[in-house]
């Protein structure tokens, strides 16, 4: 152990250098309590929040050459509390009584949504290399050195400078004005506060207004820290302060605070000791390349795993858990059979329909978009495993995904294995990495599982990905992930045609598997697990097993669909498939359409790759109006994610699904139009029966 | 015969407040026995304490002379308590059947996912018929294919019981079955409840708020006050007792008109 | 003369669970009506009920002759409704003065605020040598005087109380009951839901008796004591 004289001074160091970003950690988490507590929304679109405030500013300021106070007062004091506002009273108001989990699904689709949004009405792009300016001049290049240990930049000490102020401003306010006192009476309690005759509605428009303003003020603070302004950048803030709301179980503004400036400090003291030990210690060297960028969701997942306050109470860390409503049982259940028959006869005519279609006129374009479909489908049915059926929400199939296609890759590149042999391997691996995943993490409930599978997919994407034995290392950079097309007998799947017949059946085959499981004991259990947990447990069945299970299986369906993906495509195309934040996409898609049914994936997969082609870039429209097509196609690709955005909110106005609430106002529908078709005729009858 | 069920010294406090102090119960194997108290006498923490949603701070809970203190709650479910919930908890989104043949598949250890993935996860005849012999014993034999959400509330605790009995219990623990239900719902709960207990010959703690459901259930009846046992023996005497009255209804200087 | 509080025909319940199968019932102005029955009858839905923290979900809510029913809770409080919940209902993380002038602020405005502190300090003395303390750290009794006082200070035209001796010792609850006939001596409607029916009798002219969600019998308290034994105990079998 080496404790040179320098060591103290370099811990001395490391806590000077964290306090900044720290400060402005603590701003967004106590942003996020104060919102969480009033409204019930986790609101993970502070991101993107922080990202509108940074990019306004720097537009103003840069695009269009205002001076500093206009260009402030516009994007932290005007912008920002307005968003908040119009996100309170236009959305989060309306979903009061919504389950805490489709809360938490519209505010990930408002988080990939805001930023689109606003880079498509302003026209604004992150240029790389261009360095956000901060609020004083030079920011950067300035240094300050006023105990001789750390120099901090004029940009820090700005940060930190406004982050105390504010935070003293908040405390003033809370301490000593009315408001602040109505405030923190309706973070503890709204009804009681109604009680003494406060508009507890009102206070909490006022709470999302000034959240949100300290999260555009924390943007504005951050972003000298990188080198582009990017959304993605934005979201690791509200990471960060999601970790330090989770140390204070999300009800404690103090410890919220105290939390935001703790793991400003812990980040920056392991940036400090990491290279040092990994120099003894030579393991901990890819730790020490690859975990620096990836901080803020290693030390959410420990937190969420580690942290004993949040395991020893997950009602009190989420008091909307219990209150959810109940699910209704699905149409297929409730509706006569002749209904039921009728559907399925029409569904397997369309599917053979557009079957053909491709087939025979479809060109190289269209058969590609129809196999991809039909492969996201199949990755789509782990939702539908885990969601739909076990009630989890799990926010990390986009890294079980990618865990099969590299396999995939890893075991072709490597050893030659045959591809599908691979992908099935790959689905194994998938599978036993849910299992293990599962075990820390199913002690948590409902919203914290979400977040702790969020974090995973997060740090599998910065620190795992990296390893020559996952993600390939630098000579996959080289040569790229390729991946053959396998070869089964006489069949060379190498024809995009036959491939899309292999694609075909391996989804037929197991969505007649995800059926079979719904309708067996196992779909038994983990209904029952879902419907209530109490009682499953009161007739023996043992919750932990049951989840673990299908953690499992959805994994293993999601590292088969990602495997097919990879041999598809004939490259992982990680990038493009798998992140995280495209993963997240995924789960809202197919809760927002239906994550109960197969068909509901099989509507999910089909939207996701024919959404781009049929409607932004209008390839359906062109095909019908034979090139007679107005130039306003191609959309730009943006409007994907707001239109995404505005769909998730549909979501949790039909928390079963769009589908599937199509499906129920149908049946109904036709049930009454049956009835009284019924009792028109009988009355027909009974009048006939009175003549002549 | 040996004691079915004795829970001996059950001790527990909640961040210094003593939530149930020394409480001793015991339970004869096919007996009917009652547990009322006024709000916040720690009934609610006591049935925890048996069930394993909670761990007593001192004290056994024995069950076949067996300390199954140490046990999750699905545990003891194996071992043989079965229970209903005040505020029904029923598996929304299955039909009644399937309640009940989920809890007899998970008694029997029947059923694996090896078994659904090749098709046969299904019930067949000797499973039903098993479910609708006490779903007639329950008077839902008509509701067997129904959603559960079809369901009035005494329906749906009728099927909470059905869905206890697959397991086969040799404890039953009611809590607050008749919360809810109005005075004729409560009556035919009752009745139904006592002809399966006469049937299956299960014993069965009834927690109650319902006097007259437990005047008219139970054979022996114990009353906590402020996390004490305040009265236990017969029924009848324990209702007359004084100061189970007081307990309830506050010092009544109307008690003597009585 | 319109009553100060009136319940018509209300049913309501949590989620599919029913609670109340139509209560009707009235406070008049200025009068106290104790509602007793055994636990579980549906007293404390009642109590939510009129105070507006639950919404029925069939009949109507009268406050002073207006129909508030579907409104949100603070209307009701600032249709002149105090309530006082059963349980330790103070906000646990702030100080005594803070719970205080968290309820006065609204009524009595920043003049009339320190004046209004000073009398719930002689109400309650105790609570005023702890006024900097915060709530969460006060004994069961002192919570339920300091949630009393939230409501006491500037006589409410109607307080609605839920079981304001629960759990507390006798001495306590006398002193509570105490400064009950002191805020009906000043106007207050009263409607007071109690377990304990000594006191409420005492304090009450008129009694309405709940079982399992409906009206079994209402009349002037001198009338009830027999009534109330013989639904609550002699049915018991005892």
């Amino acid at each position: 152990m080496v404790l040179a004289a320098g060591t103290g001074a370099d811990v001395l160091r490391a806590v000077l250098q964290g306090t900044p970003p720290g400060a402005v950690y603590a701003l967004v988490a106590l942003g996020f309590v104060l919102t969480y507590k009033t409204s019930g929304v986790f609101n993970l679109a502070f991101g993107a929040q922080a990202f509108v405030s940074a990019a306004m500013y720097f537009q103003a300021r840069v695009e269009w050459g205002w001076s500093t106070v206009p260009a402030l007062v516009l994007a932290v004091f005007v912008l920002a509390p307005l968003i908040g506002l119009l996100m309170e009273r236009l959305i989060f108001r309306h979903l009061r009584t919504a389950s805490a989990v489709s809360k938490l699904v519209v505010a990930i689709g408002l988080s990939v949504a805001l930023p689109s949004l606003f880079e498509t009405l302003t026209g604004f792009s992150g240029v790389a290399g261009k360095t956000p300016g901060g609020l004083v001049p030079d920011g950067a290049n300035v240094f300050y050195d006023p105990l001789g240990v750390y120099p901090f930049s004029r940009d820090e000490l700005v940060a930190l400078g406004v982050a105390v102020v504010a935070m003293l401003g908040l405390g003033a306010l809370f301490r000593f004005t009315s408001l602040g006192l109505a405030m923190r009476a309706v973070v503890e309690s709204p009804r009681m506060t109604e009680l003494a005759g406060i508009d507890s509605d009102r206070v909490s428009s006022v709470a999302w207004m000034l959240s949100s303003f300290f999260a555009g003020m924390a943007g504005v603070l951050i972003a000298p820290r990188f080198n582009t302004l990017m959304a993605p950048d934005f979201f690791h803030l509200v990471v960060v302060a999601i970790a330090a709301a989770a140390i204070g179980r999300l009800v404690s503004l103090p410890r919220a605070l105290l939390g935001g400036l703790g793991l400003g400090i812990f980040i920056a003291l392991f940036r400090t000791f990491l290279p040092r030990w990994s120099v003894d210690l030579p393991w901990l060297e890819p730790f020490q390349d690859n975990l620096t960028p990836s901080m803020p969701f290693v030390v959410l997942f420990g937190v969420l795993v580690l942290w004993p306050a949040i395991r020893r109470s997950p009602a009190a860390a989420d008091p909307l858990s219990g209150v959810d409503p109940p699910p209704l049982s699905l149409v297929s259940t409730t509706r006569s059979k002749v209904l039921t028959r009728a559907a399925r006869v029409f569904g397997v005519c369309f599917l053979l329909l557009v079957g053909l279609t491709v087939w025979f006129r479809g060109d190289v374009v269209w058969v590609h978009l129809v196999t991809q479909a039909t492969i996201m489908s199949l990755i789509f049915l782990s939702v539908t495993i885990i969601t739909g059926l076990a009630g989890q929400i799990s926010l990390c199939q986009g890294t079980f995904a990618a865990i099969g296609a590299l396999t995939v890759f890893q075991l072709a590149d490597r050893w030659d294995v045959s591809v599908l042999v691979a992908a099935l391997v790959g689905a194994v691996i998938a599978a036993v990495v849910g299992a293990l995943l599962s075990i820390p993490v199913l002690r948590l409930g409902g919203i914290w599982l979400a977040i702790a599978t969020l974090a995973f997919a997060f740090f599998f994407d910065a620190v795992m990905l990296k390893f020559s034995w996952v993600g390939g290392g630098d000579s996959s950079l080289l040569q790229g992930h390729r991946v053959p097309r396998p070869v089964l007998g006489p069949w060379d799947f190498a024809d995009d045609r036959r491939f899309l017949v292999l694609v075909v059946v391996v989804f037929t085959v197991v969505s007649v598997l995800v059926i079979r499981i719904r309708e067996g004991t196992t779909g038994l259990t983990l209904r029952g697990l879902r419907g209530s947990e109490l009682a499953a447990e009161s007739i023996g069945v043992s919750p932990a097993r049951a989840r673990m299970v299908a953690f499992a299986l959805s994994a293993a369906i999601a590292g088969l669909g990602g495997g097919l993906l990879a041999i598809h495509q004939e490259n992982v195309n990680y990038g493009n498939n798998f992140t995280p934040t495209a993963a997240l996409f995924w789960v809202v898609l197919v809760v927002t359409l239906s994550a109960r049914t197969v068909e509901g994936a099989a509507q999910a997969g089909a939207a996701f790759s024919l959404f781009n082609a049929v409607i932004l870039q209008g390839a359906g429209l062109a095909w019908i109006t034979r090139g007679h097509l107005p130039g306003f196609f191609p959309l730009s690709p943006k409007w994907r994610f707001v239109l995404f955005g505005l769909a998730s909110i549909q979501f949790a106005r039909h928390p079963e699904g769009l589908v599937e609430h199509g499906k129920r106002r149908a049946t109904v529908g036709i049930d009454t139009r049956l009835a009284a078709r019924r009792e028109r005729a009988s009355s027909q009858d009974a009048n006939g029966g009175e003549g002549p | 015969m040996t004691t079915l069920f004795e829970a001996t010294g059950v001790r527990k406090s909640f961040s210094g407040i003593r939530a149930l102090e020394d409480v001793s119960l015991r339970v004869e194997a096919g007996e009917r026995v009652g547990l009322i108290g006024p709000n916040g006498a720690g009934k609610t923490t006591f049935f925890n304490c048996v069930l394993g949603m909670l761990r007593p701070d001192a004290g056994r809970v024995l069950l076949d002379g067996q300390d199954i203190g140490g046990l999750p709650v699905h545990r003891r479910a194996r071992r043989g308590i079965g229970r209903t919930f005040q505020r029904i908890e029923l598996f929304a989104d299955m039909t009644v059947r399937e309640h009940l043949l989920l809890a007899d598949r998970i008694r029997r250890g029947e059923g694996s996912l090896l078994r659904d993935l090749f098709g046969r996860g299904g019930s067949d005849a000797d499973e039903r018929r098993r479910c609708d012999e006490v779903l007639e014993l329950l008077g839902l034999g008509d509701l067997a294919a129904d959603p559960v959400e079809a369901l009035s509330l005494g329906q749906g605790r009728l099927v909470e019981v059905g869905r206890a009995l697959m397991t086969e219990p040799r404890l039953l623990l009611a809590d607050e079955p008749s919360s809810g239900l109005d005075r004729e719902e409560t009556d035919a709960l009752a009745a139904t409840l006592r002809e399966v207990q006469g049937d299956r010959g299960f014993a069965v703690l009834l927690v109650e708020h319902d006097v007259e459901l437990v005047a008219s259930f139970t054979e022996r009846t114990y009353v906590l006050d402020f996390g004490h046992l305040i009265a236990e023996g017969p029924t009848a005497e324990v209702m007359a007792d004084k100061r189970v009255r007081q307990a309830y209804f506050g010092d009544v200087e109307v008690g003597s008109g009585s | 003369m319109t009553p100060a509080l009136e319940l018509r025909a209300v049913e309501a319940g949590y989620g599919p669970f029913r609670a109340l199968f139509g209560v009707t019932l009235s406070v008049p102005t200025g009068g106290a009506v104790a509602l007793l029955g055994a636990n579980g009858a549906g007293k404390t839905t009642v109590a939510r009920v009129a105070s507006g923290l639950l919404v029925p979900s069939s009949g109507s809510v009268h406050v002073d002759g207006r129909d508030l029913t579907g409104e949100r809770t603070f209307r009701y409080a600032r249709a002149g409704v105090a309530h006082a919940p059963e349980g330790r209902s103070v906000f646990a993380t702030f100080t005594v003065e803070e719970n205080l002038t968290l309820s006065f602020q609204r009524l009595l405005g920043s003049e009339g605020l320190n004046d209004g502190l000073e009398r719930a300090y002689s109400i309650f003395p105790r609570l005023g040598e702890r006024r900097r303390q915060v709530a969460g750290t006060l004994s069961g009794g002192e919570q339920r005087m300091l949630s009393m006082a939230r409501v006491l200070v500037e006589a409410p035209p109607v307080l609605v109380a839920d079981e304001l001796s629960l759990g507390l010792a006798p001495i306590v609850t006398d002193e509570i009951y105490a400064t009950l006939e002191a805020i009906r001596a000043s106007g207050t409607a009263m409607l007071i839901v109690e377990q304990h029916v000594g006191h409420a009798l005492a304090l009450c002219e008129h009694v309405v008796l709940l079982d399992k969600g409906t009206v079994a019998w209402e009349g002037p308290a001198d009338d009830a004591a027999d009534v109330v034994v013989s639904r609550l105990f002699e049915k018991s079998g005892g």
